[in-house]
């Protein structure tokens, strides 16, 4: 009877009372597909800590979960002791619109961040899936991000600074607050991305941008994932300084409204998406559409200048799983070079040929969505695949999966990767392992 | 160091390749800081084996070591502190490829920083993080200082352009982080590597992102009256929602000196002027452009100056990159500082700079990146008079103290190293700096590896030290330093 020790009650007062215990309540917390023992909702980075460290002495493990968008990943956890839900721990604490900084607290909504910064005619530039329910915290976690990443960088080149819990109770700020700083080791960066494995975040610092004076969005259609990717690479070589691009297998394309169709379902999208002053997005759309017809683009279409903002949320969705109900899909995200991403398409579609894809050539990102109903999936075809990229430095990782396949998942990564480092760091940081053991990259 | 050792190194590097008499130790014992100490030897190693086969004698014996490249840096990272053996990497200085398709390049840690931009506009492209050094200083040394420069406002520091590094870790251990690929499976050790200053470990191979050269760019003056004026520009600029490639700022101490030494043209009655860069597509650089100058005018600019050729273009950047060293008029030392702030509070730490300046009877000269708050004062002293260097040492402490108490950063792109180690207290409290000691010890549990770098030793930032519980810094904290040897 948990919910009657003495441990249960000093992590309920930890976290104010909001603690769950019964099976049914604590159901809707399940990650992928295990409902946790419990699951505490701490409303500040203060009380997060104090129950991380209750939960690690302990001797359990904790998963700490945003929206739970991203929760499919695999291995699929064996039982899941405790999730700290942060959904509670939300609000934007501090936007400075001149000096183009915002803290907000790990819970917030991505979206409710967006329509606060909106009013004041800025963004924050990190188009990650999952936008309507996506939390910031979730999504730096995750290393989350979309095809703007070609003009603003990633989700971590736009973070400042964060609080962060461990699980020895630590709270620490780690960055700054200011858009420039190289005081002391940057050791929040090693939390973007970590999967939630080596401790809280908590709150956030990031950089925002202002919102352009006009957006254009062009599509080209094309005949094969080469044509596409190689002007995506004219474009991204040239000096239009495009904000993002993205190319979509036409079954991929079709799940959103609004793109035009292709005249076969062979047939690749690319859409170019500009920004910036008014003559300048022409200039962009005009040369865009002339390095198109250069790679022999079969038709051509630029979307009306103001459904151009919904279109690219939408079309950000095709990115990493949202579009794609988890159960159904495995979702696989492969990094690769630039020139390399057609080659990428081509393999992973004569392995799974009713995979859907959606990539952002110009920065060298496939995602790969393969139905489970209409393909057999198999681990080895993975790692047959990746050794066959991999010699052209191909990396993978599996974003979703459902729980009977990604159990057994094995995914492959590269020895050039520093696994020792890695370990001694969560080690460093996670000395108990009580932050989802087994769930990083590579096993951590 | 031993003769056995030296030996050693010789038997690694070649005969030729080893320093050790005296007279060559004097010329590395410094490098653009104030703080100077004598290296043990110096070692230029071929090779990425070369140094890590250097790392690993230094491993076997206990001896501290510390990477350098041009020796520019400001803070003291590449001080020989405890009289480490000095690894230089000015043999490493090979641009392995340049791939314009993936919009990379593969370099060795001595490449001076202007080389990997030559190299790449052949190729229509440019390498864009632009220290005012960067003639000389290298590609190793931004990315352990994490560098930043005169076109970073819109487009970001060296963090931000670099995919991967091949490092030699302080065992001695060579591993990549990150690569040729975004996203390299496991925790982001590279984005915590870049900015280290040499204390994880030594880069013998980097591969820098490349991006496309601007088609135009237009560099325009602003000259005001008053400070005042100059920084709500600077503020109302960034409000318009323009980021220019550059915003930066200079008062009538700096142009007076900058127009004795360089002569830019600029006008030296002028109470601050502003320098502007915007750059990109024709169409939009003549727009914003326009906006620009409306914003300037709007401020009360007595006058705003479009540079009509690139002669004059190179002219004002000549006379902005030559301001640190046109100090020489005022005296033959100046002290720098890298503080930052956010940049609406600019107006008030101007002012807090002037009256911290009429306090110690100094004189301090300002010249900055405006557009992202990144100040520097130059607070001149003559180093012969005791007196003087103790108040501009206090000064310094002071102007760092404002800018954390305005939320801001001790550095915004110089490093900590020797020169601010014992003012990261003032930024960071015990919890913070416990987490960057435990980061540490993953890389370099030993302290060999530009040991006494970044984390605090004493207590010569008072404010600070109060901030920590019961003033004094835990022995913990103390010990992630490193030893002196």
């Amino acid at each position: 009877m948990l919910e009657t020790t003495p441990f249960a009650a000093s992590l309920q007062e930890a976290v104010g009372g909001r603690m769950l215990v019964h099976p049914l309540e604590c159901r809707p917390f399940a990650i992928a597909g295990s409902p946790p023992k419990l699951v505490v909702s701490p409303a500040s980075i203060e009380e997060a800590a104090l129950a991380a460290k209750l939960v690690a002495l302990e001797n359990e493990s904790l998963v700490v979960r945003g929206a739970g968008t991203k929760s499919w990943r695999p291995p699929a956890p064996g039982d899941v002791f405790a999730v700290m839900d942060m959904t509670r721990c939300d609000g934007v604490v501090a936007h400075e619109p001149g000096d183009l900084t915002v803290t907000v607290k790990a819970g917030t909504k991505l979206a409710h961040l967006q329509s606060v910064l909106s009013r004041h005619g800025q963004f924050f530039p990190c188009d990650a899936p999952f936008a309507a329910q996506a939390t910031i915290g979730g999504t730096l976690a995750a290393g989350a991000g979309g095809a703007l990443r070609l003009r603003f960088g990633s989700a971590r080149d736009n973070t400042l600074g964060l609080r962060v819990a461990l699980s020895d109770g630590t709270l620490a700020y780690s960055g700054s607050k200011v858009v420039k700083s190289v005081a002391g080791y940057d050791a929040y960066k090693l939390f973007i991305g970590s999967l939630g494995t080596l401790g809280v975040i908590g709150e956030a610092t990031l950089k925002v941008a202002p919102l352009p004076a006009a957006d254009g969005l062009l599509a080209a259609h094309f005949r094969s994932p080469r044509d596409a990717a190689a002007c995506a690479l004219d474009i991204a070589r040239s000096n239009l300084f495009v904000w993002a691009m993205s190319m979509h297998a036409a079954v991929a394309a079709a799940r959103v409204g609004g793109l035009p169709d292709g005249k076969s379902a062979k047939t690749w999208l690319l859409l170019v998406r500009c920004g910036g002053s008014p003559a300048t997005v022409r200039r962009q759309i005009d040369g865009a559409a002339r390095l198109c017809k250069g790679r022999g683009a079969l038709d051509m279409f630029e979307a009306p200048p103001h459904a151009v903002v919904k279109l690219c949320s939408r079309i950000a969705e095709l990115a990493g799983g949202a579009a794609y109900p988890a159960g159904e899909f495995i979702v696989m995200k492969f990094s690769a070079l630039p020139a390399h991403v057609a080659e990428l398409a081509d393999a992973a579609l004569r392995v799974w040929p009713s995979a859907e894809i959606s990539a952002h050539p110009a920065l060298g990102i496939a995602y790969v969505h393969v139905p489970l109903e209409r393909s057999s999936f198999r681990s080895e075809q993975l790692s047959a695949l990746w050794s066959d990229l991999h010699r052209r430095e191909c990396s993978v990782a599996v974003l979703a999966a459902p729980p009977a396949i990604s159990r057994d998942l094995r995914v492959p990564f590269s020895e050039a990767v520093p696994i020792e480092l890695q370990r001694r760091m969560k080690h460093a940081l996670d000395p108990r392992g009580a932050f989802d053991p087994g769930r990083g990259a590579a096993g951590l | 160091m031993d003769a056995a050792f030296i030996e050693r190194l010789r038997k690694i590097v070649g005969r030729r390749h080893v320093l050790s008499e005296l007279e060559d130790l004097r010329s590395y014992e410094y490098d653009a800081s104030i703080d100077r100490s004598l290296p043990g030897a110096i070692v230029f190693p071929g090779s990425a084996s070369d140094v890590a086969a250097v790392v690993h004698a230094c491993n076997d014996r206990g001896y501290p070591f510390v990477a350098r490249g041009a020796g520019t840096g400001l803070s003291g990272g590449a001080v020989a502190e405890s009289g480490a053996l000095v690894v230089a990497t000015s043999r490493l200085r090979r641009i392995l490829e340049v791939d314009p398709d993936n919009r990379l390049a593969v370099v060795e840690p001595g490449v001076p920083n202007a080389e990997i931009g030559a190299a790449a506009r052949a190729h229509a492209l440019q390498y864009i993080p632009d220290p005012s050094s960067m003639a000389v200083c290298t590609i190793g040394g931004n990315i352990a200082e994490n560098s930043g420069g005169l076109h970073c406002l819109a487009y970001g520091v060296t963090a931000n352009h670099v995919l991967g590094v091949e490092v030699v870790t302080a065992d001695g251990d060579t591993v990549w982080l990150g690569g040729r690929t975004v996203d390299a499976p496991g925790y982001d050790l590279l984005g915590l590597f870049i900015g280290s200053e040499g204390t994880l470990g030594i880069v013998t191979k980097a591969v820098v992102r490349l991006t496309p050269l601007f088609e135009a760019s237009r560099t325009m003056l602003g000259v005001y009256d008053s400070i005042e004026q100059a920084s709500r520009a600077v503020s109302d600029i960034i409000a318009a929602g323009i980021i220019p490639g550059a915003l930066e700022m200079m008062d009538r101490l700096t142009t007076i000196a900058v127009e004795e030494s360089v002569r830019a043209g600029f006008p030296t009655d002028a109470a601050a002027i502003l320098i502007i860069e915007v750059d990109g597509l024709r169409e939009g650089v003549e727009e914003t452009a326009a906006a620009v100058r409306a914003v300037c005018e709007r401020n009360g600019a007595r006058e705003v100056r479009t540079a009509q050729t690139e002669e004059e273009r190179d002219r004002i950047w000549r006379g902005r990159k030559g301001a640190f060293g046109a100090m020489g008029r005022y005296s033959p030392t100046y002290y720098v500082q890298d503080g930052v702030i956010p940049r609406t509070k600019l107006p008030e730490m101007l002012r807090e700079i002037a009256d911290i300046a009429r306090r110690h009877d100094l004189r301090i000269a300002n010249v900055f990146h405006a557009g992202d708050g990144n100040i520097h004062p130059l607070i001149v002293f003559d180093a012969k008079k005791p007196d003087e260097v103790e108040r501009a040492v206090v000064a310094g402490d002071e102007i760092l103290a404002a800018c954390v108490r305005h939320g801001g950063s001790i550095s915004g792109e110089h490093g900590i190293g020797t020169e601010k180690r014992d003012c990261m207290t003032l930024q960071f409290t015990a919890a913070d700096l416990a987490l960057m000691a435990r980061v540490k010890t993953v890389f370099n549990a030993r302290n060999l590896c530009n040991p006494l770098k970044m984390f605090p030793t004493s207590r010569r930032c008072g404010e600070g030290a109060r901030k920590l519980a019961g003033g004094e810094l835990p022995p913990a904290l103390r010990a992630a330093a490193g030893p002196a040897f």
